[in-house]
């Protein structure tokens, strides 16, 4: 509690004056004399008791009026968040505002960033004169105080949303750092926000309630301009199976339409973005449509499937038709790179118990390979054949089940893997004697020596992969948990001896040891498996991998084949903020491109080395982006908005307890709120209007209590004559 | 102004000279002989017998009997003569009081006496006079002339009210002293305990005097009309009680109901006139009315 006038709380001592009036100057009763007093001594008792209690009533009143009255006027105020001040003192002010594209939702004819922008400005202008203020967005940008607030009001005026926005907490750590730096006594921070829970990760805010706390004379308004009940049909993340395409693959764009708050039909419609051949302009060219029924709260996946493209960089975009509140959930942008069918080797020695078949079926089905569809030619050799081949028209190399090998064709496949080649070796019985495997030319490209054949004869042993953050299991990381990998035991495998340095442990067996290992050399990476992928069952086979419905090993052997020819790791996807790293082919040792941005803006950006990948630092702009230089194809990135940016979703009662629980932080939905948070942050609540209404009714209660004990006395004194 | 003018003035005198005094019980001739034989003294009439003792005059004895019973009886005769009344007035300080400074309980007490004495005296009837505190102070012997009633007066003017008060021993003193059945007109405010007041009226009582209670009260002792903190002394003792009279009124009034009610069922009990009066009752009108009542009851 603090004082406005605190040298008028001496006036408390005036309480002594009744208390010595009572005990000194005690007003007596008139005397009266009265024959009959014997009548009144036999009731008197109980009444005198009753006096005695109104004398101290009396005085606790008249004590309680003083002490009450000398209170009020030294105007007391109980102050919720750190210092005292009057009003109108100079403050240090942090105008935070969400930038986030969420607050693009329009509501009455007004986004929620304009309707934010309109309360900074009026809040600017009610700030004390001599007040130091920031103007903060939520964009990861260095926080300064305003020369003036002229120039604090022109950057809330340019204020725009952004894809680049961050939680509002890193917003907030930042003024509080900026804060820290005034000599003003009193800190304020204005936080504009429409309360989503993205803006508020729930795991920041243990964080930002101890930062709040530890400022002293800091109060945090947060000024709600969301809109408690949104209504909005969103998309959620993009998902490609493949971001690189053989000509032959089906392109397979998937997503899920969302609806908060409405109800009714979504239309989403597939675009892909095309040259049109008279003007040479970029269009929007509509593919495919799909119409969801959504009731609020619902979620509905949509897929979208196209086939026929040709090779090259293609771009697209699926948006939902028809414009709602928040444009930035409507669209979700995305680029593919379609590149001929692969050629695949494959060599493998002529044995009764090896089906090399098992992996071009799984590579190339006949099927796929009769329609067309293939995204794989491959071409199976004996092993004996493999020197005398010409590897270069190939993209990767598989071994499969190999005998020794000459030290000269070792040395010919590490040349073929540096020059940016795949290889893959599946060990096998064939792999003997072990002696020939662990050649130093054998041992440039294998991950280790080979020590033992390890027999697991139980039946219980499986792969088992632990981290599925390599992008040979990407599919396996959609499938999460329901892979049965304990169905397709593996009996036999290879035991390694010390690994080589920059080996890496793709897959793991279930009792730990490596299965599957990358070993890159040079430009290029070699793959190992220690068990075979072809062994026929019928043979005392190493592993039942491609035993019964055994969809596992398909996508095994197709993901170590994507790896190989560079189709899996390839990210021309990023959502806003990441960083853009594009490995162009055809680059031809150029070193310069441009960028072309989705709002036409270009600008250009240099590869790290002649062969190095293009580091984009992140674009803010989500959309497709088109890379450029004379006499190459084209290349292309898409970039997304983060989900999160357009969920919104509010913080719920407890989330919102957890930052209105502190005593300086307080939540104001309009001017008048904001008027009466600040003034209370400021000042106090004032008692004195509570004290003075107190004084009023103890007055009155002295008053009535002290009329019925004195009444008027007679002028004359009456008794014996 | 003569203290008879003061005292007993002529429309109290108008108001209440065709009334009389009638005596209840004790004197039966009372009544009958107001006007057929006023003087004569001792009346004949036969009462009782009772065994002789010596010292009993001999010319009492009843020989008839005598000759009938071979005993000897002495034949008792009830005196058939006029009342003799006395004035038995209260002098303790509390007397003195007023609340509305016009007339104290004596000076009311004193009028009404002055009333009774030439109510009396005009019937022929002999009346003689007590004042009393703590004990008896002044007596004058009931006589029935005129001037006695001067005689009253004059005694009571120079009576004052003063001193600390005893009826219960005052009136047993009293009793001491009447030898003939009498009628006792007691006029006091009997503040004090009831219980030895009521033993010495009934002790009268059983010595065979007709006794009138003038319970003469003032007004404010019957009202109450204070308010506010007040502090109430006595008179007499000088003790003072601290009340808030506005909440007290009401106890206050209960508790002096409580105390005429009880003075005057134990009255009625002993066959005792109880006659509450307070000084805000004009004492012609109540004295008349008094006596109407008595005379019908009779």
């Amino acid at each position: 509690m603090t004082f406005l006038n605190a040298s008028l709380l001496a006036g408390t001592v005036l309480v002594a004056v009744p208390i010595l009036l009572h005990l000194l100057l005690r007003r007596r009763p008139r005397r009266v004399e009265f024959p009959a007093v014997q009548f009144v001594q036999e009731r008197q008792v109980p009444q005198q008791r009753r006096l005695r209690i109104r004398h101290w009533l009396l005085l606790a009143l008249r004590v309680g009026v003083i002490a009450l009255l000398s209170l009020g006027l030294a105007r007391p105020s109980v102050i919720f968040s750190g210092d005292w001040a009057l009003e109108e003192e100079p403050v240090a002010a942090a105008l935070i505002f969400d930038t986030s594209l969420r607050m693009e939702y329009r509501h009455e004819n007004q986004t929620r960033l304009e309707r934010a922008k309109e309360l900074g400005l009026w809040l600017l202008a009610e700030l004390p004169q001599q007040s130091e203020v920031a103007v903060l967005s939520s964009r990861a940008a260095p926080a300064a105080f305003e020369v003036d607030r002229a120039s604090a009001r022109e950057r809330i005026r340019r204020l725009e949303p952004s894809a680049d926005s961050q939680p509002l907490p890193a917003a907030i750590s930042r003024a509080l750092d900026l804060l820290e730096q005034s000599e003003k006594r009193l800190r304020e921070i204005y936080i504009f926000t429409d309360l989503a829970r993205a803006a508020w990760p729930r795991e920041t805010l243990p964080t930002l309630r101890s930062q709040l706390e530890k400022t002293l004379g800091l109060s945090v308004y947060l000024v709600d301009v969301g809109v408690p009940e949104p209504k909005d049909f969103a998309l959620g993340t993009l998902e490609l199976p493949r971001q690189i395409l053989s000509s032959r693959g089906t392109l397979v764009v998937q997503t899920h339409v969302e609806s908060i708050g409405l109800a009714g039909a979504c239309t989403v419609q597939l675009e892909m973005e095309e040259q049109d051949p008279a003007t040479g302009r970029r269009r929007w060219q509509k593919r495919e449509e799909k119409v969801c029924q959504l009731q609020p709260g619902q979620a509905e996946q949509v897929v979208f499937r196209l086939r026929g493209l040709g090779t090259g960089i293609h771009q697209g975009q699926v948006r939902i038709v028809g414009g709602d509140a928040l444009p930035g959930s409507d669209v979700r942008y995305f680029t593919i790179a379609v590149k001929p069918p692969w050629h695949l080797l494959l060599a493998a020695p002529t044995a009764p118990h090896l089906v090399p078949s098992f992996v071009t079926e799984a590579l190339a089905p006949r099927e796929f390979r009769l329609t067309g569809q293939a995204r794989y030619e491959c071409r199976l050799i004996p092993q004996e054949e493999l020197a005398q081949s010409d590897l270069a028209g190939y993209a990767a190399l598989m071994l499969l089940d190999p005998k020794p090998l000459e030290d000269a064709l070792w040395q010919k496949l590490a040349g073929y893997v540096a020059d940016g080649h795949g290889l893959a070796i599946c060990l096998g019985r064939n792999a003997q004697p072990i002696d020939s495997f662990l050649t130093p030319a054998a041992q440039s490209l294998l991950p280790g020596p080979l020590q033992m054949q390890a027999r697991r004869p139980d039946f219980d042993t499986f792969l088992a992969p632990a981290d599925r953050q390599h992008p040979i299991l990407a599919e396996f990381r959609r499938l999460s948990g329901t892979v049965p990998w304990d169905a397709f035991p593996v009996l036999c495998y290879w035991q390694l001896g010390q690994l080589a340095k920059g080996v890496n442990v793709v897959v793991s067996y279930s009792d730990g040891r490596p299965a599957l290992l990358e070993r890159p050399v040079g430009k290029g990476r070699v793959l190992t498996l220690t068990t075979p992928l072809t062994d026929d069952t019928n043979h005392e086979p190493w592993n039942l991998l491609p035993v019964g419905d055994a969809w596992p090993y398909l996508i095994l052997v197709n993901e170590m084949a994507a790896y190989l020819v560079g189709a899996a790791e390839r990210q021309l996807n990023y959502t806003v903020g990441q960083m853009v790293v594009l490995q162009l082919e055809g680059a031809g040792g150029r070193r310069s491109y441009v960028v072309t941005a989705p709002d036409g803006m270009t600008f250009t950006a240099q590869t790290e080395g002649a062969a190095g990948p293009l580091v984009l630092s992140p674009p803010p702009l989500p959309g497709n982006y088109r890379v450029q230089a004379s006499g190459s194809p084209d290349g292309g990135f898409s970039l997304n908005l983060p989900p999160e940016q357009t969920r919104l979703d509010r913080l719920g009662p407890e989330e919102l307890n957890d930052l209105l629980g502190l005593r300086n932080v307080r939540l104001a939905r309009s001017r008048q709120e904001i008027n009466r948070h600040v003034s209370l942050g400021r000042v106090g609540q004032e008692l004195f209007p509570l004290l003075i209404a107190l004084v009023a009714c103890l007055w009155a209660a002295e008053l009535l209590v002290a009329n019925r004990f004195y009444k008027d006395e007679p002028k004359e004194r009456k008794g014996t004559r | 102004m003569s203290l008879v003018a003061k005292y007993l003035q002529p429309e109290v005198v108008r108001q209440i000279r065709r009334l009389d005094l009638r005596a209840q019980c004790i004197v039966k001739g009372f009544f009958q002989g107001l006007h057929r034989s006023p003087f004569h003294g001792f009346s004949v009439e036969f009462s009782e017998h009772r065994k002789y003792t010596p010292g009993d005059d001999p010319k009492d004895i009843d020989w008839i009997v005598y000759a009938k019973t071979e005993k000897y009886y002495v034949k008792k005769f009830e005196a058939e003569t006029n009342i003799t009344g006395y004035l038995t007035l209260d002098l303790s300080r509390s007397m003195g009081y007023t609340y509305r400074q016009e007339v104290t309980k004596w000076e009311y007490a004193v009028s009404l006496a002055a009333a009774l004495c030439y109510l009396m005296i005009q019937q022929q009837d002999p009346v003689g006079l007590f004042a009393f505190d703590e004990k008896v102070r002044t007596s004058l012997r009931p006589k029935s002339k005129r001037t006695q009633l001067g005689d009253v007066l004059s005694i009571l003017a120079r009576a004052q009210p003063t001193g600390r008060t005893d009826v219960a021993a005052s009136l047993t003193q009293i009793a001491g002293m009447l030898r003939h059945a009498s009628l006792v007109m007691l006029f006091s405010d009997l503040l004090g305990q009831p219980e030895p007041i009521l033993q010495a009226l009934y002790r009268l009582r059983h010595r065979g005097h007709d006794v009138i209670v003038f319970h003469i009260l003032d007004e404010a002792e019957v009202r109450f009309p204070f308010d506010g903190l007040v502090e109430l002394e006595e008179p007499e003792t000088g003790q003072w009680v601290e009340v808030d009279a506005s909440d007290f009124r009401h106890a206050y009034l209960e508790q002096m109901e409580k105390f005429r009610d009880t003075l005057r069922r134990e009255c009625a009990r002993a066959k005792i006139d109880y006659v509450p009066l307070d000084t805000s009752m004009p004492f012609d009108r109540a004295l008349s009315e008094y006596l109407i009542n008595r005379s019908q009851r009779s």
